[in-house]
Parts: structure tokens; sequence; C-alpha cells
């Protein structure tokens, strides 16, 4: 049986790569969908095929091909790797799976080897972004580059003047940009719907329990010269890279870097401040901090919000990652884990059965009715909760993947491009400045472009 | 000679307890090794799980009929064992068998090889891997600890399937026993792996599939066969398929050997050959 439900509008933005759930599926069935991949690959037909490499087969690389193999109207030729074990392993996988990839050790021999690419996806180590991204873009790519941008605020500023001279795409991977339940709660619900009223804080979190350091097989270690030449000091370092300054930014810059970014995206621009504390107290083999609170201020129309993001590598406690953006009429928790997202709203605020009978928002448990003067007596009735109606089912790097390929084909604009990152992942570096300085930093509008 | 020094690791996932038992000399590098193979167990779960919005099974739930899913390489293979383990169970084992609490016929499938896709041939392709999903998990854990030259392991998943690599040094392989703990029926294994199903811990939980009915013909059944998810899937259907069933498919199935437990009548069906006794 089908439930008949009332149509939201959903744009076309919304729609993509969104699928629908059971009551949902009306609603985005009796849209107008958008082009798509599908439909925008046979339009354009030389780009019925995208030919694309990835470069950087580690842990990150790994989750990005999930994606890449099931995207339709691209063609993966090569993948690049430096170390033989995640290269080869990575080929061989592939090809078992029906895709004829090459392997190549790093870049510099993909792009003198492969002339018929027309974009590389980028999962090196944070400090090779910016080299790697530069030069892909000059050979005529373009680029899906994964968060943090660089290492370094020079490094991400580098790669945003290259794209801006080659007029090629760069997208970054804040991957959270095109996921549809993400865009339609901000744009449906916190804009148009307006149900956290004025908003005055918000929070994330993502904390981690102790985990051991990476290892690596017996037999597989790269030679000493090769560590030395990609900048790695020994393989305990190139297998452990993000907690290295120089090489990444901690977790600051690997978890929050999502989240943060949030902030930015949700609240409409960057925060005027930064205040944080944190320190390398358990990891005493690591340069970055394990642990870190941070504290921004964000100048809203109305005042300021702000903003609280904690990230622990210690304990896992606290109720997994996610953003939560609280304001004087409500408040909404997003994840990107579908069963942590939840909408709260405050008895001082005016009704939201239009939101419902809209189905911007679905009531998980319907309140009962009864005149004024009569009441029933029974168990205590539930609180009142309220779901987002958007369900997604893909891959979550798969839709901002696809918006790179759309974009490419002229069908869609990027989600993240470069420019955009800049604003969110200066604020980011700001935040391990500050923790290091033991002081607030203030943050102009001006600093934060690119 | 010495003991060998076995290390053990535990790590939660797919709602299963695993463990990973290495006969190593280093413990951090056993740790490592644990570690990668916990990680890939984590990423299964992740395209394997039907309670994850995005996994590639929930996924496939949503295919209209006649639509098709490219699949990613482990789900691919993890579908091609179930195809296979249905085929061979003449349908007593059935990733499809809890689709029939809701559908009237069973939903109908394929796997387009060439297209590495899977179709959906009719109904709603509610799948449920708990009966091969673990037992998947380690045949691909033991990859990866062959790959950290960790050839010498056990490699548990909630108690109800292991996979066991090489002998520990100086010894005649693992020694497992068949039903409770400290069970007298025990057997040196080695690379080989052995599941078990029974109504002890979850009562009568096993559905028919091929009658959308609970349904069991005996207390506890093993299975013993190279694959852990073979063996993960044969012992769930040893435990609805009458006696006569389960030769007849032996027979075709030489490498496969099957332990029965009615009360307290004990017997083995197959022609492989008994580990040997612990």
């Amino acid at each position: 049986m089908v439930t008949k439900m009332a149509t939201p509008s959903i744009n076309r933005r919304e729609f993509i790569g969104a699928t629908a759930a059971a009551g949902a599926g009306l609603i985005l069935s009796s849209c107008s969908p958008d082009s798509g991949s599908k439909s925008a690959a046979n339009k354009a037909s030389s780009l019925n095929k995208i030919n694309i490499a990835l470069i950087g087969c580690g842990a990150q690389g790994q989750v990005l091909l999930e994606s890449l193999q099931v995207i339709e109207g691209i063609r993966l030729v090569a993948v690049a790797d430096i170390w033989d074990y995640n290269r080869n392993s990575n080929v061989r996988r592939l090809k078992d799976n029906g895709f004829d990839v090459k392997g190549y050790r790093d870049y510099e021999e993909l792009l003198a080897n492969e002339k018929d690419l027309q974009a590389v996806i980028v999962a090196v180590p944070d400090f090779w972004h910016a080299p790697v991204t530069n030069a892909c873009l000059k050979a005529g790519l373009h680029v899906y580059c994964e968060k943090m941008m660089s290492n370094t605020i020079e490094g991400a500023r580098s790669m945003v003047a290259t794209m801006r001279e080659t007029g090629k795409l760069l997208q970054i991977g804040h991957q959270r940009r095109s996921n549809p339940r993400y865009v339609f709660a901000l744009n449906r619900l916190v804009r148009d719907g307006q149900i956290c009223g004025r908003l005055t804080a918000a929070q994330a979190q993502w904390n981690r329990a102790v985990t051991n350091d990476l290892g690596w097989p017996k037999h597989s270690d790269l030679k000493p010269e090769d560590l030395a030449k990609y900048g790695f000091k020994d393989m305990h370092q190139f297998r452990n890279w993000r907690w290295f300054k120089g090489l990444g930014g901690g977790p600051l810059s690997d978890l929050g870097a999502h989240q943060i970014d949030i902030f930015n995206w949700w609240f409409g621009g960057p925060p005027k401040s930064v205040m944080a504390t944190g320190g390398l107290d358990y990891y005493k083999n690591h340069d970055w901090y394990d642990n870190a609170m941070v504290i921004y201020e964000y100048p809203l129309a109305e005042d300021v919000a702000r903003a609280f993001y904690q990230v622990q590598t210690t304990t896992s406690a606290g109720g997994g990652y996610f953003e939560q953006f609280m304001g004087d009429e409500g408040t909404i928790k997003m994840s990107e884990n579908p069963s942590i997202t939840k909408i709260y709203r405050e008895d001082r605020a005016k009704s939201w059965d239009e939101l419902v009978a809209k189905n911007y928002l679905r009531a998980s448990a319907t309140a009962p009715v009864s005149d004024a003067d009569k009441v029933d007596v029974r168990e205590t009735a539930p609180l009142l909760q309220y779901d987002i109606p958007v369900s997604f089912t893909k891959k979550i790097h798969q839709p901002h993947l696809e918006n790179f390929f759309n974009a490419i084909r002229g069908t869609a604009k990027l989600n993240c491009p470069a420019d955009e990152a800049f604003r969110s992942e200066y604020v980011i570096h700001k935040a391990n400045e500050a923790v290091a300085a033991q002081k607030m930093i203030a943050i102009t509008p001006q600093e934060t472009e690119a | 000679m010495s003991e060998p020094v076995i290390h053990t690791f535990n790590h939660t996932a797919m709602a299963t307890q695993f463990q990973v038992r290495i006969a190593v000399e280093e413990k951090s590098y056993a740790g490592q090794a644990a570690q990668a193979a916990f990680a890939l167990t984590d990423n299964l779960e992740s395209r394997l799980s039907r309670f994850r919005a995005n996994s590639e099974i929930s996924q496939i739930a949503q295919l209209a009929v006649g639509e098709k899913l490219r699949l990613t390489e482990p789900v691919l293979a993890c579908l091609r064992h179930a195809q296979k383990m249905e085929f061979a169970t003449r349908g007593a084992f059935s990733v499809t068998a809890a689709a029939l609490k809701t559908q009237p016929t069973k939903p109908l499938w394929s796997l387009v090889e060439n297209e590495f896709s899977i179709r959906c041939d009719s109904g709603r392709l509610e799948f449920d891997l708990g009966a091969i999903g673990k037992g998947f998990a380690l045949d691909r854990m033991a990859e990866v600890l062959r790959e950290w030259s960790c050839p010498a392991f056990l490699l548990i998943a909630g108690g109800s399937s292991i996979l066991a690599g090489d002998a520990p040094t100086a010894t005649a392989g693992w020694s497992c026993g068949l039903g409770d703990d400290n069970s007298a029926r025990r057997h040196w294994l080695k690379n080989i792996s052995l599941s078990g199903s029974g109504l002890a811990v979850k009562g009568n939980h096993i559905f028919d599939p091929r009658t959308g009915l609970p349904s069991s013909c005996r207390h506890r059944a093993w299975a013993l066969t190279e694959f852990a998810a073979e063996s993960d899937a044969l012992s769930t259907a040893c435990m609805i398929l009458k006696e006569p069933e389960i030769a007849e498919i032996l027979q075709r199935n030489a490498d496969w050997l099957v332990f029965l437990q009615e009360k307290e009548n004990w017997r083995h069906l197959g022609k492989r050959q008994m580990p040997p006794a612990a």
C-alpha cells in the first residue's frame, strides 16, 4: 500500500542522488528529475565516458574507489600509488571487477603516459595535494581533490590560483555539500522553514576510541630512498602521516574539516574569531594534538552564534559524529548517519504542522487530538519527534563525485569549488593555530578569501 | 619444544564479536595484522548490512523489477557464494528467506556477470546476509592475514563460524569442539572452516526459504567446508533439510562434511575424511 503524501518543492540539486524511502517515494518520483549523470552523459556524446585516474590508493582512495566503481558514465583507466602493496592489490581487485586499469608509481609517471584523461581524483597525503593538484590542472585536467586542500594555507591558496589560471574545475572533497539530506535540511528546513528560529549556537563532534598506529605487512616496506624522495622519514610515518606536522593536520584537519565546513556553509560564511585548547595527551609518538576543543564566533544578521567543536581521539563516547544547529525555536542535529539525525521543536515555536503537511518534516509519533473539555488517560504519550523525509541510499561520497562529473559535462555547478572550500579550510588551519597560541584569534572576511 | 605463542584480538562488527588468534612471535605485529583484518570487516559491514541505509544491500532492496545495480567486487563475490549455496542446497539456504515475511512469493534476482551487476527479476530484493555474511568476512580476513605473512591463524565470528589457517608450530591444528563449552567432540582443524547452527541460543529463528515458515529438523548442525561463507550457509540449510536431502547434496559436493545432533544422537554425513580427533 502506498500512502499519498503532499509533494514538497525539491530542487534539482536536492534531487540528485536522493532515492526514495518508503513514504517518501511519491515525493521524489513526482518531481521533475534533474538531468543527472545518466541523461547528461547522453547529451554530451564526447563525454559519454569521462576518462579518469585515481592518484593515491590508501584508505581514502579506496573509499572513493567504492563510489567510482558504481558511477555510470566514467571510465577508470589508471591508478597511481607509490606503495607497491597498495597499487598492486587495487589494480588486481579492479581487474577482477572488470576495470581495465593500469598502475603507475606516481602522478608524474601517470601524466607522462596517460594522454586521454579528462580528470583525476587526488587522494594522496595532504602535503602532496597542492603539488599533485597543481600539476594535474596545468596538464589540462579537471581535479577532484580530497580535503584538506593542503597542510598549509599557502598550499591551498596556490590551488585556487592554479584553478583560476587554467580555467579547469577543482572540486574539494567536502562531500556533505552534495549530500541530498544536508542540502534539503539547509534549504528547506533551516532557510525556507526557519525551523530553528533565530540561530544561537552550534556544536559538532567526532570522537574516536584509542586505536593502534597503522602497520604494514612484512616484506612490503618502501625503500628508504623512496621514502625520502616522497617526503617520509620512515614507514611508520608513511603509514601514519595524518599525525605528523609537515605532512597532515591532525584530527582537527582530518575529521574537523568536514564538520567545521558545515558550520561555515550553514551559517553562510566564515567566523570572526576562534579560540581553542587541545594537546598531545595520549599518543606520545605523534606530533599533532589528539584531543581538541574549539569555539568559533559566527557573525549573523541578528547578533552572533557560537559554535563548539570537539574531536577526541581517546574515547568514542558522546553519541557518534554529528553537527547540531540550535535556535530559539528548534534544533536540528545532522549526521551522515541518518539514525543520528534528529529534529527538536521548542514549545514556543509556531506550529510545524504546515511543514509536516508539505512533507518538509515527518512526525514520527502523532499527538492525540481531543476536545479541550475532555481528556483520556492512558499510557504516557510519546513526545513528538521529527525526521527528515529524504532518504539517501548511495554511498556517501557518490553524489559529490557525481556533481564533479556533471560539472565537467556542463550540466551542473560544482558544489564545493576550491575557492569556496578555502574559506572553510582557512579557519580550520586557524583552529590548530589557536590551540598552539592558547588565545583567541580574530579572523577577518578578507583573509578567508583566496 | 615450547608452546607456540598465540595472540588474541577482539572486535565487534556485524552485531557479532569477531576474534582473531594469531600464532606469531611479535605481538605488536600480530596486533597490526589483526587491525587490518578488522578494518576490512568494518568495510564489509558497511556494504553488506541491511541496517545501513547506504549499503549496497539497502540499495538492492530499492531496485524495481528489471532494474540493475552495479556492485563492488566484495558484494558481487558474496552474492556469487549466496547464489551457489542456494542452488547447492536446493533453496534451503537463501538470502531472500526473510523477504517472505513481507511478500507473498520469493523475490527473484540474477547476477549479470559481464556487467558486474545484479538485476531484480521479481518482487523486492530484501536480502538478509545473516547466514553467509559473517562467514564471507572470515574468508576475506584470512586473505588479509596471509598477505601480512601470518598464515597460522584462527578466526571466529560470534562462536558460530570459524576459519582455521595453518596450524601453530608443532601442533596438529587448532583444537575445535562441536557444541557446548569444552565439548568432548573435538577435532584438529587447519585450512578449513567449521560453522554451526542450532536452537540453543536463539530458539527456532530459522525460516525455511521454501515455505516462509519457521522450521527445523534437528537441534544442531555443523558444516565443514573450505570457505567460511559456504560452511555458514550450509550449516543453516542443514537445520531444515531432511537427512536424505543432505546426503544427496553431499554426494555432489565431496569436499563438504556435515555433523548433525538430535539430543544425544550424533552422526556425520559426507565423503570427506573426518579431521583428526583432538
